[in-house]
């Protein structure tokens, strides 16, 4: 049984229309006329237990929005969602039992509190039995180094100090499934790997489902198998991420430093994507085209001092994704 | 949910200690707050010794009985005050993630509480209760606890309504300052002085009246007869405070479900 399923969810949100300008905001002030703006138009997808699944899209695409719904703070326009079992808007309470939550942009940490105060609001929150508590920070504390700062209060925590907290936070109380979001905004290069590791460490051995919405595509690329695209409130793509890159990424760039300058620089077969003072980027399609004649049509015509191949990452996939929309044929159910 | 209060108040405490500069200067203020208060009482009733047969001795009573029900719900409930604040912000969102019931969830959110007000308006009615000279006996002792709380209850009904105006409005502040200062004016004077409408308004509208006029009215045996209504009336504000916060409460579900949140 999946543990989220969601079918053609729908979230319009109403405000008033206002014209720009202060004779806009006084006209406002007498007319009630509304504006409404659907952040999520018809998002279905499945999720079985124990998977980690990347949900990503630009800013503005109902990510957060669909987070919302699946969390029971935000009651939908239409459609049926359900999280383990339940309807989360109208079993609100109970949801939250199962679920967990971080938000990297606002903290679920007391202020004014040393982070044990916190955790230990927390446990009569959950009403999470002692022995469980003990255990459960024992565990976290080690895997995220918390023993040292767990008397400061937060506001004297750095980021990263506060980020492993919050996560410690959202996983005392053993929820089936957690909601990341951007978790590691912000953060350091060793602060994001930590936080990694804890993610892929408490998916694997407590079988946690992980839900991650993010813009640093390195989280996704890893912890997530599959990933979702939503676009403009809508799933452009559902599927491995594997498979995205194989399909999405048949592109490759072949660098090239020329040896000197040349008012004209184009061969047979490639797009020239980029010139700056010698370097060119010149993209191909290794399907149509093997890398060895590219480079070989390069050398006949000029001379070269250095050559390099790129492989696209998986930041430039989903770029070309946003821009151009999805005609693949992944559209594929989970594995 | 027991265990959750009692932390509430551990940490309301331990963070008050933590601030413990911005406490003395709350305090004080309180204190320098109602005392004016009282003084201005003392200024104009030198003027008018008696208003409608009210002296200054029992409108020191009828300003304690007020006093101890507004510091009794700002003690236990003035978090409501900060619902639209954290909606605006966004901040609203980690109450609905908790398994505890929202309403709960807000008025349980440690932050810097202390008793002082209470405490302080606890002793000035005991002295109030003296110089005034009100008949303190049995049924006295045991009604005193019943209107208090409910006009705590009225006062947090009409909080909490104003608050849940934020759901829709986001908004609300101007409306509570005009409330509080309606609240504050007319709370400190025998209602018998002010034209019908007022009294109407106070009494029926946003029922002030019952917080400290109608049971002091009850207590020191002054029957206007305003509105017909017998003296008993005065002991009918827990009845009332209950029926508005539930009234309150209930709108308060209905907001819940149209509540929008910030960012998309």
């Amino acid at each position: 049984m999946p543990i989220i399923e969601t079918v053609d969810l729908r979230k319009v949100f109403r405000s008033i229309k206002r014209e720009p300008g202060l004779r806009g905001a006084l006209g406002a002030l007498f007319t009630r006329e509304y504006e409404e703006k659907a952040a999520v138009e018809g998002v279905s997808f499945s999720l079985e237990p124990g998977e980690v699944v990347g949900y990503i899209g630009p800013n503005g695409a109902g990510k957060s929005t669909t987070i919302k719904m699946l969390t029971g703070i935000l009651v939908p326009t239409s459609g049926t969602v359900r999280v383990a079992g339940l309807v989360p808007y109208e079993q609100r309470e109970a949801n939250a039992e199962n679920i967990g939550v971080v938000f990297g942009q606002r903290s679920q940490l007391y202020w004014d509190l040393p982070l044990r105060e916190s955790f230990e609001l927390l446990r009569s929150i959950y009403d999470i039995s002692r022995d469980r508590y003990r255990e459960n920070l024992a565990e976290f504390s080690r895997l995220l180094d918390l023993e040292r700062f767990m008397g400061t209060p937060v506001r004297q925590l750095s980021l990263g100090e506060r980020m492993r907290g919050d996560f410690a936070a959202a996983m005392l109380h053993d929820p089936k499934l957690v909601f990341l979001d951007e978790p590691t905004i912000g953060l350091d290069v060793i602060a994001k790997e930590s936080i990694r590791e804890f993610v892929a460490r408490v998916n694997r051995e407590r079988g946690t489902t992980v839900i991650l919405t993010t813009h640093d595509l390195a989280d996704v690329e890893r912890l997530c198998p599959r990933i979702i695209l939503i676009d403009e409130g809508k799933v452009i793509y559902d599927g491995a991420l594997e498979r995205l890159r194989e399909e999405y990424g048949t592109h490759r760039t072949l660098v090239v430093t020329l040896f000197e300058s040349y008012p004209e620089f184009a061969v047979d077969g490639a797009v020239v994507e980029s010139r700056e003072a010698n370097v060119v980027r010149l993209r191909f399609d290794r399907r149509k085209l093997s890398a060895e004649t590219l480079v070989r049509r390069v050398l006949d015509r000029y001379a070269i001092s250095d050559i390099a191949i790129v492989e696209p990452d998986i930041e430039s996939i989903v770029r070309r994704l946003y821009l151009e929309g999805y005609g693949g044929t992944a559209r594929v159910e989970p594995p | 949910m027991f265990g959750l209060y009692r932390q509430y108040w551990r940490i309301n405490v331990l963070t008050t200690l933590e601030y413990r500069a911005n406490f003395i200067l709350w305090s004080l203020f309180t204190v320098v707050y109602h005392g004016s208060a009282i003084a201005a009482l003392y200024i104009v009733l030198h003027e008018f010794p008696s208003m409608n047969g009210w002296t200054f001795r029992d409108m020191a009573f009828l300003y304690a009985l007020w006093m101890l029900a507004h510091a009794l719900q700002n003690t236990l409930f003035s978090n409501v005050d900060d619902v639209p604040e954290r909606i605006r912000e966004g901040d609203f969102d980690r109450v609905l993630i908790r398994p505890v019931d929202p309403l709960f969830s807000v008025i349980a959110t440690p932050g810097q509480i202390f008793p002082d007000e209470l405490i302080l308006a606890a002793s000035f009615f005991a002295l109030a209760t003296v110089y005034s000279g009100v008949r303190v006996d049995a049924a006295f002792v045991l009604l005193v606890p019943l209107v208090v709380a409910g006009g705590a209850l009225i006062d947090l009904g009409i909080n909490l309504g104003i608050a849940t105006l934020a759901f829709w409005f986001v908004r609300v502040d101007a409306l509570r300052w005009v409330v509080l200062q309606l609240e504050q004016e007319f709370t400190r004077y025998p209602i018998v002085i002010y034209s019908r409408g007022v009294r109407f308004l106070l009494t029926f509208v946003i029922p002030f009246a019952f917080m400290n006029y109608f049971p002091a009215a009850y207590f020191l045996d002054k029957h206007d007869g305003t509105f017909l209504l017998p003296p008993q009336v005065g002991l009918l504000s827990p009845l009332i405070g209950t029926a508005l916060v539930l009234a309150a409460y209930a709108f308060w579900r209905f907001g819940l479900r149209r509540y929008q949140g910030v960012g998309h």
